[in-house]
């Protein structure tokens, strides 16, 4: 049982793509997995089809228990269910802020939900609010894609700061290249840099038309274009993935 | 996660697939995948280990399928070996489908049931936004060979589309599918094409007496049941498909031999005589393999005990044991296979089942009282002798409590059916707890002797070097864990002989005239 986020301070990494994609192989194993998106823009629920109910929104999150259950829908592949998102989750710190243990409640939100299920991914809003700081207290393992540039660097020095500050370890976090160029000079040698420091995956998931246009074809690429230079990328990356988080 | 639900039902012979699909897709977009088709074989083990967890697994060539049984969902499919005669959880490649199989099926190993042929096709029914939001399959199971055919259709819902849902039912009910029909009719039907029934074997023994009977009926029944436990282990002997039919063929003729001690004078004693001799003869024949693999069973818990250095000596001994066995086994294929032991089970099964029989002097009694009689005998027995251990307690007395106990143990569960279910529960598992102890003290000692026995045997040879001091750290090793294991004696007999669950057995089984 582990929950996962997926999340980077910084938009347009390859969040969504990497939750929707990872979550699927996640169900392909044999193991239940959910996987709640919790970015306002909804768009892991886009990719699967799924809207949200029309009663559903950040306040019903936050009372958790049967208002989630409720709302939880089947996506079309076996074992893998998705929580949607709603717009109303653009204004969700402010509710988390009205809760008690404001810090914790996420937390509380989804331990009931680990029972049903194995393995639960979480589709992260890019910012650093009181929702992230939920987020890292919940999560069992912070996957954090990059793209290998300075400014990535940046961002992520920033969250190191943020969990110390938080008291959250730096081991939760693990690390991968996304939207990686080889053909980009700075991409090759910040990965260099980076590849081996604790906590950075070795597989990299490369630039590509396939993930883009998963907004077309509206499901992973491991479903949609099976054996794919993108979809095998995933797999890899899944691979390494487990072996951390069985450690 | 709410296990995805599924209904079955049977298609009506009259109804044509297109005409509901097309009723269907006035509501709903409807996607048609590409036609399956497939011969399943439906496995399992002997007794039934994964149907008794909710499981069924079938295979398919190479690709094999978990599902869980009441729901129909699929729990993972994988790749494997391919399923001839039998096959091991160790053919499995290491992945998901192993870790959950290995628990439930330890040594046993999968036997081919029921083969099928499945056909069929998958639609997804879609709403607007082209998601998926019910799925139905219409599927044909046909058994091998001419067997019947089976034409079903299959909703299985996905979470969250209640609605939709709700509309396919209705369409499918407005199109006279209303018939219910069993997900797993081929399987059923196919096991029972074969002579089986799911969970129509268990090493266990369960039994209902009649309350009322005499002892001479019960007897006769327990004896019967036990008869058919053992002749039935037989196949998988000879075929030597894993140990556990070895097993279970033996403790079936001990628990003979153990009925025979306990109840005396229900059989005439030149019956119950012959009886011993012919069924003693069966236990003689099988043991010298059974010992052989136990060790052999033991292998990785032996190297284990070993530091890395000292286990390659223990190639040469296993791979000996592993000749020896090969030798053994075949000597007593042969001696099951004569026609003395072939006969054996049948003559008795049929002396048992036979309305003439001449009765013992105590064939009249009523069973209960027999039972009662029995128990608390056995029960004193196992109190008194427990009562004398300690640490310094010689093997062979605490071999002797072992045996005890395990009458007792036969005793209970020969006669439970005639006692308050959840009693027995409760007395069982004292009773197991402390025989655990004692069986794996005197494991740890009959296994010390034969390595003793092992060392006795070997010449000075060079290359025996390494195989005594294997043998020696083994002894060492088996020996501490025996010493620790007598400091909790009377940690394991404290719960045994407590004041309630002595008032238990004694409330249980002592008959009215004891009470003084």
């Amino acid at each position: 049982m582990s929950i996962i986020a997926v999340y980077n301070i910084k938009g347009g990494v390859g969040k969504t793509a990497s939750s929707v994609n990872l979550a699927y192989l996640s169900s392909k194993q044999g193991r239940r997995t959910l996987l709640c998106d919790l970015d306002p823009q909804g768009s892991a629920s886009f990719y699967f089809r799924i809207r949200a109910p029309k009663k559903f929104n950040s306040k019903k999150l936050l009372k958790g228990g049967k208002h989630i259950e409720e709302n939880i829908k089947g996506t079309d592949f076996p074992g893998l269910d998705m929580l949607p998102a709603d717009l109303s989750y653009r204004n969700i710190d402010i509710a988390l802020d009205e809760c008690k243990k404001s810090q914790q409640r996420l937390r509380k939100i989804l331990q009931p939900l680990q029972e049903d299920y194995d393995r639960i991914f979480l589709d992260c809003p890019p910012n650093i609010t009181l929702l992230s700081e939920n987020i890292f207290f919940a999560a069992d393992h912070i996957l954090v894609p990059v793209i290998p540039t300075t400014l990535s660097l940046l961002a992520l020095k920033q969250l190191f700061t943020f969990l110390d500050d938080i008291g959250q370890s730096r081991s939760k976090v693990l690390i991968f290249f996304s939207m990686a160029e080889r053909r980009k000079k700075m991409h090759l040698e910040m990965m260099q840099a980076m590849h081996k420091k604790r906590g950075v995956m070795q597989a990299i998931i490369p630039y590509s038309a396939d993930v883009e246009r998963m907004g077309v074809y509206r499901q992973p690429v491991g479903a949609a274009l099976p054996g794919s230079t993108s979809a095998l990328a995933y797999e890899r990356l899944w691979d390494e993935i487990c072996s951390h988080l069985a450690a | 996660m709410q296990q995805p639900g599924t209904d079955t039902w049977f298609l009506p012979d009259s109804l044509q697939i297109e005409v509901l699909l097309s009723a269907l897709a006035r509501e709903l977009g409807a996607v048609a995948a590409p036609e399956y088709s497939a011969t399943v074989v439906y496995t399992d083990s002997f007794d039934w280990r994964l149907f008794q967890q909710g499981y069924i697994l079938h295979c398919h060539d190479r690709a094999w399928t978990l599902y869980h049984g009441d729901s129909g969902a699929v729990t993972v499919q994988q790749g494997g070996p391919e399923l001839k005669r039998s096959c091991f959880v160790r053919d499995f490649p290491p992945g998901y489908l192993r870790e959950q199989l290995e628990p439930l099926l330890a040594v046993r190993c999968l036997l081919p049931l029921a083969t099928v042929q499945v056909a069929g096709r998958q639609v997804r029914l879609l709403n607007r936004d082209e998601k998926t939001v019910a799925r139905i399959v219409f599927e044909e199971q046909r058994l091998a060979g001419a067997g019947p055919v089976f034409r079903m259709l299959r909703l299985f819902c996905i979470r969250g589309y209640d609605q939709e849902l709700a509309s396919v039912r209705r369409i499918l009910a407005e199109n006279g599918v209303n018939l219910p029909a069993s997900p797993l009719i081929g399987f059923e039907e196919g096991c029972k094409a074969v002579g089986r029934r799911p969970l129509d074997y268990s090493s266990k023994f369960v039994m209902e007496l009649d309350a009322n009977s005499t002892a001479g009926q019960a007897m006769a029944r327990i004896y019967q049941h036990l008869l058919t436990a053992v002749s039935r282990n037989i196949p998988g002997v000879l075929e030597d498909l894993d140990t556990e039919f070895l097993h279970d063929f033996r403790v079936g003729i001990r628990r003979i031999r153990s009925g025979l001690s306990l109840v005396k004078n229900v059989l005439p004693t030149a019956t119950a005589d012959a009886f011993k001799k012919d069924i003693g003869l069966l236990g003689s024949i099988t043991g010298p393999t059974r010992d052989l693999d136990v060790y052999l069973l033991k292998k990785d818990s032996y190297l284990a005990r070993l530091p890395a250095s000292l286990q390659p000596g223990l190639a040469s001994f296993f791979a000996d044991l592993v000749v020896q066995r090969r030798a053994e086994h075949g000597k007593m294929v042969r001696a099951l296979r004569s026609k003395k032991s072939r006969t054996i089970l049948n003559t008795w099964k049929r002396y048992f089942a036979s309305k003439g029989r001449e009765p013992g002097p105590s064939d009249g009694i009523p069973a209960k009282e027999l039972a009662g009689k029995i128990i608390f005998r056995r029960f004193k027995r196992v109190m008194r002798d427990g009562k004398a251990l300690d640490a310094a307690t010689p093997d062979p007395v605490i071999h002797r409590l072992r045996i005890q106990c395990k009458k007792l143990r036969y005793a209970l569960e020969f006669f439970s059916s005639l006692y308050p279910a959840t009693a027995i529960q409760l007395v069982v598992r004292q009773l197991k707890r402390l025989q655990d102890i004692l069986g794996t003290f005197n494991d740890l000692s009959v296994q010390q002797q034969m390595l003793r026995h092992t060392l006795d045997g070997l010449r000075g040879a060079r290359r025996n070097n390494e195989l005594v001091a294997a043998l020696g750290a083994l002894m060492q090793s088996l020996f501490q864990e025996q010493q620790k294991l007598r400091g909790c004696f009377a940690e394991a007999f404290t719960p045994f002989s407590d004041p309630d669950n002595t008032a238990l057995f004694r409330e249980l089984f002592r008959s009215k005239q004891e009470i003084p």
